[in-house]
């Protein structure tokens, strides 16, 4: 049987960790290629209804990638970045998303490495959980 | 085995059908309730002080109820202009409720919706002039607008929250409420006439209904200082006791052949199909109300429940008419309450409501006198106040047995009198109305 | 002008929106001098034989939510007996409150007992989840709200039955509606599929209660909190969906001192309630640390269960959608 391959979606801002994931390439670190990336202004401006329709549409994972708090080129933006996770975080898992597959992360544009550490990881962790099924998709339990 | 259905059921609350098997020895009635409501599963894990709100989609009675569930739970006494605001609201609901059940009485003997035009072409001499359908209709909009004055929305309130009512009633419409409360005394009188001394004693519309008796059975209900009583078949009182005990004595059992459970004694018979073993079996509502020999407070209600027993005899009764006639005596009695309860001195104080500040149980019952008849909720929370179970004993439940055998005798009696399909459903619809 | 036919159901719901059908019709405008009422089973006794035949109706307001095989046959049988379908109250336009059971498990509770004796009747079988009437059927036209505040039922009837030259339709102002809406009341012209009989802004834009920057430190359960009767009720720290909810009921809840719980389904731009809520709640979160943001999220207790309370099986984006093993052809009748 094919080993599971999970599609992860990952917002990477601009200034920081789009640079990251670039740098992470030209370094030539081991990544590996489970991650289609969208390029965003910033992490502030990725609206939890992004995250929700990639979910919708077929993706097993969610990254959103930010500058370090206080780094942000546009002063607050990974602030309210920030402040959505939490409460992102408990609608997706009461609606059926796992932990684990929503992750928020600062990279800054210096750290390549942890770039390529954070996608692994992720890929791995997702690969353990199995391809997300939305809630109204699984087999009910016991019923016919 | 050849069954016959009757589907869908006009004027139920609930989808619902009636199922005639006719077996070589014997014929079995089934009166079925097509859907399950699941309202214990649609409560739990939701915050219990969303419930109101929730549960009003059973009928706004269960608003209230469920709010008083919540002032237990968190030991906040409501000021008595909340436990008033609730209290005429209620009244309101049960004037509604009432009216609008006679409304669908009249409208089987009347097409409501024909057009006005071709009436009289197509129906021999109406019983009573179309502009009763428009009256009833004007009164009812007006205890709706009461009931939206009261309680936020007519048909799922808003405003009774733990602890008291969300808001205040603006003085701007004190005096709109006296007003609307005097046209439902008035209309509520006038209609008692019509109705009580012309149509329920006139041999045609006798005719009409199906002489349908069911069989004595328990009734329960609640009196005005807020216990729950007990009555035998023969109308003695056997039992009382308060809301937080109606568990430990009631228990709810399923049938395979209906989704709405059935409420029974616990310790007692439950046969649905015996009558010698159904001593558990009982029923709420109106007639369970004027079953228990209570005067009423109210004069006009008073003389209308006089003139009831002067008709049909003392109670208790289990027959159709004396269904029907107990709506229009608890009409006349909700119509009085809410001139009582209008009033700005009941609905004004210094706070709508006690603030709860934490969770003081983890368990409470409530139970309330809903216009269907007794409702009672108990739900149980974690300390965070979720809902881990929501027990809801509703008018349904209890009148579920009842309305099984009403139905049962419809079908019977029509049977012997040899009538057709439609007017067979009509008999069963006639008489499952009332309850 | 041929008077138009119409039927009225109500599947799995409550009978206030059929309720609220006649009250239009009795205390607002009567439709009957446009329309005949050819098939409403809780009001005249209409049985299912009276959808046999070749006749059409033209319009169905259908109330209520799908939730067994009868209801979704009900719905299949409607629809192809009707020219127009109006799907009438949150049941039937998101799911509504039955909804919920998606969220706690409709299959998991299907505890049908199968009669043991071949005399006693069987029931309709339950679906493995609570549907919205257009996850069954395509859907002409929406009226939201749980009941469906009277205007814009009346609004729908005035559209979608009476006439260009009835005479309540030239009167009637269309205060708030969408523009297609009050001009096809006013001109006779059916609106464009699809259309939702009511606002197409958030509830806040009606609601009369006074809105400032929005910021506060503690959350509230609303058993916490008295609420100010002049402020917004999310800047005092409640949970109130009007942001992400269509406009149209005039902030009926919030005038209550009770905050919106969304029963006219999402405004026209937002994509998921339930992220618009998020979105919102956590802007007006007033604190940069990390540990702080999380206690005040962890404030918030059910929000599926909060924030699609009415839409559920429709509007909530990972749990929209039929499954695809629950079409049971064998079923439909």
């Amino acid at each position: 049987m094919n080993r599971f391959e999970p599609k992860i979606i990952a917002f990477l801002c601009n200034w920081c960790s789009y640079v990251a994931a670039d740098a992470a390439g030209v370094a030539r670190l081991t990544q590996l290629p489970n991650v289609r990336v969208i390029r965003v202004n910033c992490s502030g401006m990725v609206d939890p209804g992004y995250v929700v329709k990639a979910f919708a549409n077929g993706a097993d994972g969610v990254l959103i990638g930010g500058c370090h708090p206080g780094d942000c080129h546009y002063i607050s933006g990974n602030i309210k970045t920030l402040r959505r996770s939490f409460l992102l975080k408990s609608l997706l898992k009461e609606v059926g998303v796992e932990d684990g597959r929503f992750r928020l992360e600062w990279i800054a544009a210096s750290e390549g490495p942890r770039y390529a550490k954070v996608v692994n990881e992720m890929v791995e962790e997702i690969r353990n959980l199995g391809p997300y099924v939305p809630l109204s998709r699984r087999p009910a339990k016991g019923a016919a | 085995m050849q069954a016959t259905l009757f589907e869908p059921l006009r004027w139920q609350e609930q989808p619902s059908r009636v199922a005639v098997y006719n077996g070589s020895e014997e014929r079995n009635v089934y009166f079925q309730i097509t859907a399950p409501k699941d309202l214990g599963t649609i409560c739990q894990g939701r915050p219990v002080e969303e419930l109101p709100r929730i549960l009003s989609i059973l009928g706004p009675a269960h608003h209230i109820a469920s709010a008083v569930v919540l002032d237990r739970l968190f030991n906040a006494e409501p000021p008595p202009m909340a436990i008033n605001m609730r209290q005429a609201l209620l009244q309101t609901l049960v004037f509604t409720h009432h009216l609008r059940k006679l409304f669908f009485f009249l409208t089987s003997l009347e097409d409501p919706l024909a057009d006005r035009q071709t009436v009289g072409k197509s129906f021999g001499q109406p019983l009573f002039s179309r502009h009763l359908f428009d009256e009833i209709m004007q009164c009812l909009s007006l205890a709706q607008e009461a009931a939206t004055i009261l309680g936020g929305r007519a048909d799922h309130p808003l405003t009774a929250v733990a602890g008291g009512v969300s808001r205040y009633v603006k003085p701007a419409v004190y005096d709109r409420l006296a007003e609307i409360s005097d046209s439902c005394v008035s209309f509520a009188i006038r209609l008692t006439e019509f109705l009580g001394s012309d149509l329920f004693e006139n041999p045609e519309v006798l005719e009409s209904l199906p002489a349908v008796s069911f069989e004595p059975m328990p009734a329960l209900s609640m009196n005005d200082a807020g216990s729950i009583v007990l009555h035998d078949r023969t109308g003695q009182e056997s039992d009382r006791f308060t809301s937080d005990d109606v568990f430990d004595k009631i228990e709810l059992f399923r049938e395979p052949w209906t989704y709405e459970p059935f409420a029974c004694l616990k310790g007692k018979g439950r046969n649905v199909f015996d009558a010698n073993d159904s001593d558990g079996l009982y029923f709420v509502g109106p007639l369970a109300g004027l079953n228990a020999r209570l005067e009423l407070s109210t004069p006009y209600a008073e003389e209308e429940r006089r003139r009831f027993v002067d008709t049909l005899g003392p109670p208790p009764h289990f027959t159709l008419i004396a269904a029907y006639r107990s709506l229009l005596v608890e009409l006349v009695r909700a119509s009085e309450r809410m001139t009582g309860l209008f009033n700005p001195e009941k609905l004004t104080g210094p706070s709508t409501r006690t603030v709860p500040q934490e969770l003081q149980q983890q368990q409470a019952t409530g139970a309330v006198e809903s216009p269907q008849g007794l409702i009672v909720h108990r739900y149980r929370v974690d300390d965070r106040g979720m809902v881990e179970e929501a027990d809801i004993l509703d008018a349904a439940s209890q009148n579920n047995a009842l309305l099984c055998r009403t139905a049962r005798r419809a079908v019977e009696e029509s049977m012997n009198r040899n009538r057709s399909q439609d007017e067979t459903k009509r008999n069963i619809e006639a008489s499952l109305l009332p309850f | 002008m041929p008077k138009k036919k119409l039927a009225v159901y109500t599947a799995n719901g409550c009978r206030v929106c059929e309720n609220s059908i006649l009250d239009v019709h009795f205390q607002v405008s009567p439709f009957t001098p446009w329309a005949d009422v050819g098939f409403w089973p809780y009001l005249t006794g209409s049985q299912w034989q009276d959808l046999d035949g070749d006749h059409r109706f033209d319009l169905c307001l259908f109330a209520g939510a799908v939730r067994t095989v009868d209801d979704r046959s009900a719905a299949l049988r409607l629809r192809e007996k009707s020219r127009l379908m109006l799907a009438v109250g949150a049941c039937s336009a998101f799911g509504g409150m039955p909804g919920l059971l998606n969220l706690n498990g409709a299959a998991d509770k299907a505890d049908l007992v199968v009669p043991e004796k071949s005399a006693e009747p069987a029931l309709p079988r339950t679906e493995s989840r609570v549907s919205a009437l257009s996850d069954i059927v395509a859907v002409d036209y929406v009226v939201p709200g749980c009941p469906p505040p009277k205007n814009l039922l009346w609004a729908a009837i005035q559209a979608l039955i009476c006439p260009g030259e009835c005479t309540s339709r030239i009167s009637y102002s269309a205060s708030r509606l969408p523009d297609p809406i009050s001009q096809s009341v006013a001109s006779g012209i059916l609106p464009p599929r699809g259309s939702t009989f009511a606002g197409e802004k958030a509830v806040c834009a009606s609601c009369s209660r006074v809105k400032e920057e929005k910021k506060f430190t503690s959350v509230l359960r609303p058993y916490e909190i008295d609420p100010d009767p002049g402020r917004c009720l999310l800047e005092q720290g409640i949970l109130c969906q009007g942001v992400a909810t269509r406009e149209g009921c005039g902030g009926l809840c919030t005038a209550a001192g009770a905050p919106c719980r969304g029963c006219f389904g999402k405004a026209e731009a937002v994509f998921d309630p339930g992220a618009k809520m998020i979105s919102a709640i956590s802007s007006t979160f007033d604190s940069t640390e990390a540990a702080e943001i999380k206690t005040m999220s962890q404030g918030f207790v059910d929000l599926a269960g909060t924030l699609y309370r009415y839409t559920m099986p429709a509007q909530c984006v990972l749990l929209a959608g039929p499954a695809e093993d629950e079409i049971h052809a064998g079923d439909v009748v």
